[in-house]
């Protein structure tokens, strides 16, 4: 098990004989021209990279630091931290703390149900393909007219949903998407129910790849299903999951059409890409929106660094230990 | 292989989280940092009057034709005017979508469009940016056609950017069988009736609509939220504390239903028409739609808004405007389309398909007053209308009114805590670079 190296370092040196420092001073002419031949090749991607994701970035932030006018044509001026300042006394704490739980709530949930899902869908039973199809049906449907549909579903008076959980003792009269808490609920449970099949579906790929023999081993040494289930789905479908785990949470964190649809990030329901979209689009701050996106920006960056820190390590042993 | 797997992952993530970085902030870049003119007024072009014989394309810029009138009006306009030949450019439905695509245009200097038809409260806003030539001359020579009341819409820094198309004024709709005796004089009457019956719903949501209902009463009841010069808050008031207390307090009474919080225009209208309701602050538009639901059909009526206390009754125009873009090539064709669309024959043809007409004169007609039989009351609605606030800064200051007002009426935040927040975001606003 190795660390993780900077990005940099852990750029492959085919010419290198060994892994570590000896062979540097007797770098050969042949070793040189290698790395030269690896640079040129691998230009094409840089330059792409700089192109879809460096330029905007860089351009991201300096929209950031500058203030746009709204009453003058044309005119802008330098702001420094102004718009970031503006962003932490405004909405901003509000939104990420939003986000953060819908994230955590309906990436958990999600996990759990998924897998029952694609346990449910990998063992063998008649229609089975027929049920990993009909599965896959809120996944494919556009996220913004299941939004439209749930706001339906729990409009007072008219959606069945509200006298459904009425009469299991849920709610009362509560106005679902008109309150705090309950707005959120359905939040997460409009994204739950559309992307646990999405989840079920990478699972059922990682349940795929173990081979069956390990059970029949495992039968034969008399272990009990949980036991077969704990000491083996779990392990060896661990790297599926955890890439599983790490689209999803990306995803969830950048949540936009949902929350823009079903409430309009009202009661409690405010996140981090809605509330910059609203400043920049409705009000015209290019700043204050700009700094807003470069922090949520940050936000997805220190995620995703987390993941590969202490989860990313893990896949790969994993996946070693499998070999 | 397993170094070179995790470079992988890394620039994948990376790249998946700079596309949302770009992404929102890729909409706005266009051109922010043109135009460099420095803190001096734009030169802003002259519309002529458009008498002379309009030539060469003209093209013009509104949202969808759903109604089906744009086009074959523009077809006459073409056929009477040989050697000019106008054309729709339309736009989506949404106004906020509408007003997105404007300003992507508008900002990129784009000569795509003559004539832009603007909603109301962006008139200002266009303007202050020297996106709009100035209209002056055209309604200068018509101003006693039109409602004055809707030229208020068109005006900013005392000359006219926009000329009147079609107007827009909230009514009241009530249930025939379960209010007999119509819509009391009053808000707080109304709001006593509503206590007994199935109570009162409006666009309750946290948008511009529960801006311009906030309005409405606020307007109604003698207060502002702007002053004169249009440069400071006069939001933090008695007369505020009071509007918005009475609304809090229908809520909490069960005078206006809760579900009303999550209403729009659609959601509230459905609301009406299963019967749910017994009134409903509601457009115009509705009214034909309730005639074809058969819980209310034949059972519903309009009536313009009550007043608030001993004030006089105010109501919040909405509607469009047509102006000519400050990047038109075609003026002199622009404004002869304009004046060809706000005069009286194009302006009965809208009415007759249920748009409200800008001109005094329409509502008049006996073929308006048949496609709009509450036509006299839309009249008063209208006459007694009001802009929203005129300011380039606008959606702040309109959000500023409907987040804290929501905060007021979903408990959130006490009547006193709202007010002093609406003054403070307002005051913010004003302060806007």
């Amino acid at each position: 098990m190795t660390s993780i190296a900077p990005i940099a370092a852990a750029t492959p040196e085919p010419g290198r004989p060994s892994p570590s420092g000896t062979g540097a001073r007797g770098r050969s002419k042949f070793g040189r021209s290698e790395r030269r031949l690896a640079a040129m090749m691998l230009s094409p991607a840089m330059l792409l990279i700089a192109l879809v994701a460096a330029y905007p970035i860089a351009y991201a932030v300096w929209l950031s630091l500058n203030e746009y006018s709204v009453r003058v044509p044309g005119l802008q001026r330098f702001a420094g931290a102004d718009n970031y300042q503006a962003a932490f006394s405004g909405g901003f704490w509000g939104a990420l703390g939003n986000t953060l739980l819908f994230t955590v709530v309906s990436v958990s949930l999600e996990v759990v149900i998924g897998l029952g899902m694609a346990l449910a869908m990998h063992s063998a039973f008649r229609g089975r393909g027929m049920l990993r199809a009909v599965v896959l049906v809120p996944w494919a449907t556009i996220t913004a007219v299941t939004a439209i549909t749930w706001r339906s579903i729990f409009e007072p008076g008219l959606g069945f949903a509200p006298q459904l959980l009425d009469k299991v003792g849920i709610g009362g009269d509560v106005v679902w998407l008109g309150e705090r808490g309950y707005a959120m609920s359905v939040l997460i449970l409009a994204d739950v129910w559309k992307t646990a099949p999405f989840m079920a579906l990478l699972l059922l790929a990682g349940l795929q790849v173990i081979p069956s023999d390990v059970y029949e081993a495992a039968k034969v040494d008399g272990a009990t299903p949980w036991q077969r289930f704990r000491r083996i789905t779990i392990p060896l479908l661990m790297p599926a999951l955890l890439v599983a785990l790490i689209f999803r949470t990306l995803d969830a964190l950048r949540i936009f059409d949902l929350p823009a649809v079903l409430t309009d990030g009202t009661n409690g329901t405010q996140v981090l890409s809605l509330l910059a979209y609203q400043e920049l689009t409705q009000n015209r701050l290019i700043g204050l929106g700009a700094a807003l996106s470069v922090l949520t920006f940050a936000v997805v960056m220190l995620v995703s660094f987390l993941y590969i820190r202490f989860v990313g390590g893990n896949i790969n042993t994993l996946t070693e230990e499998e070999r | 292989m397993r170094r070179s797997t995790t470079l992988l992952r890394a620039t994948a993530m990376v790249v998946a989280s700079a596309a949302i970085a770009a992404g929102c902030g890729g909409g706005s870049s266009g051109g922010s940092s043109s135009g460099g003119g420095g803190g001096s007024a734009p030169d802003t072009k002259r519309v002529p009057a458009g008498d002379t014989k309009p030539t060469g394309d003209i093209s013009v810029c509104m949202g969808k034709d759903t109604s089906g009138i744009h086009g074959p009006l523009l077809k006459k306009f073409n056929a009477a005017n040989p050697g000019a030949n106008a054309t729709l450019v339309e736009l989506p439905e949404s106004a906020d979508e509408q007003r997105t695509q404007l300003v992507q245009r508008l900002r990129a200097k784009s000569k795509e469009c003559d004539v832009l038809a603007l909603d109301v409260v962006w008139t200002a806003e266009f303007a202050a940016q020297g996106w709009l030539a100035d209209a002056s001359d055209i309604v200068d020579k018509r101003k006693d056609e039109f409602i004055p009341s809707t030229l208020d819409t068109a005006r900013y820094d005392d000359k006219y950017f926009a000329v009147p198309f079609n107007s827009n004024a909230g009514f009241i709709y009530y249930r025939t069988d379960q209010a007999p005796d119509g819509v009391p004089k009053t808000w707080q009457d109304l709001y006593a009736k509503a206590a007994t019956t199935k109570g009162l719903t409006y666009q309750g949501s946290r948008y511009e609509g529960l801006t311009v209902h906030f309005l409405e009463l606020l307007y109604s009841a003698g207060g502002d939220v702007l002053d004169k010069d249009g440069t400071k808050s006069t939001a933090d008031s008695d007369t505020t504390r009071k509007v918005l207390q009475f609304m809090v307090d229908g809520v909490k009474d069960g005078a206006v239903p809760k579900a009303t919080l999550t209403y729009k225009e659609e959601e509230a209208r459905r609301a009406f028409e299963s019967g749910a309701v017994t009134f409903m602050r509601n457009w115009p538009y509705a009214y034909s739609l309730g005639q074809s639901a058969p819980a209310i059909k034949g059972k519903f009526e309009v009536a313009p808004f009550p007043s608030f206390g001993d004030a006089e009754a105010a109501s919040v125009l909405g509607g469009y405007n047509l102006a000519v873009s400050q990047y038109s090539d075609n003026a002199a064709g622009a404004a002869a389309v304009i004046n060809y669309l706000t005069a009286m024959d194009a302006q009965v043809t809208y009415a007759e398909g249920a748009t409200p007409p800008v001109l005094e004169a329409a509502y008049d007609e006996a073929s308006v007053k048949k496609a709009l039989p509450f036509a006299s009351t839309l009249h008063d609605s209208i006459a007694q209308g009001r802009s929203r606030p005129v300011s380039p800064v606008y959606p702040q200051i309109s959000e500023a009114i409907s987040t804290n007002v929501y905060a007021a009426l979903a408990g959130e935040k006490s009547v006193d805590a709202a007010v002093k927040a609406m003054d403070g975001d307002i005051t913010k606003a004003l302060g806007t670079f």
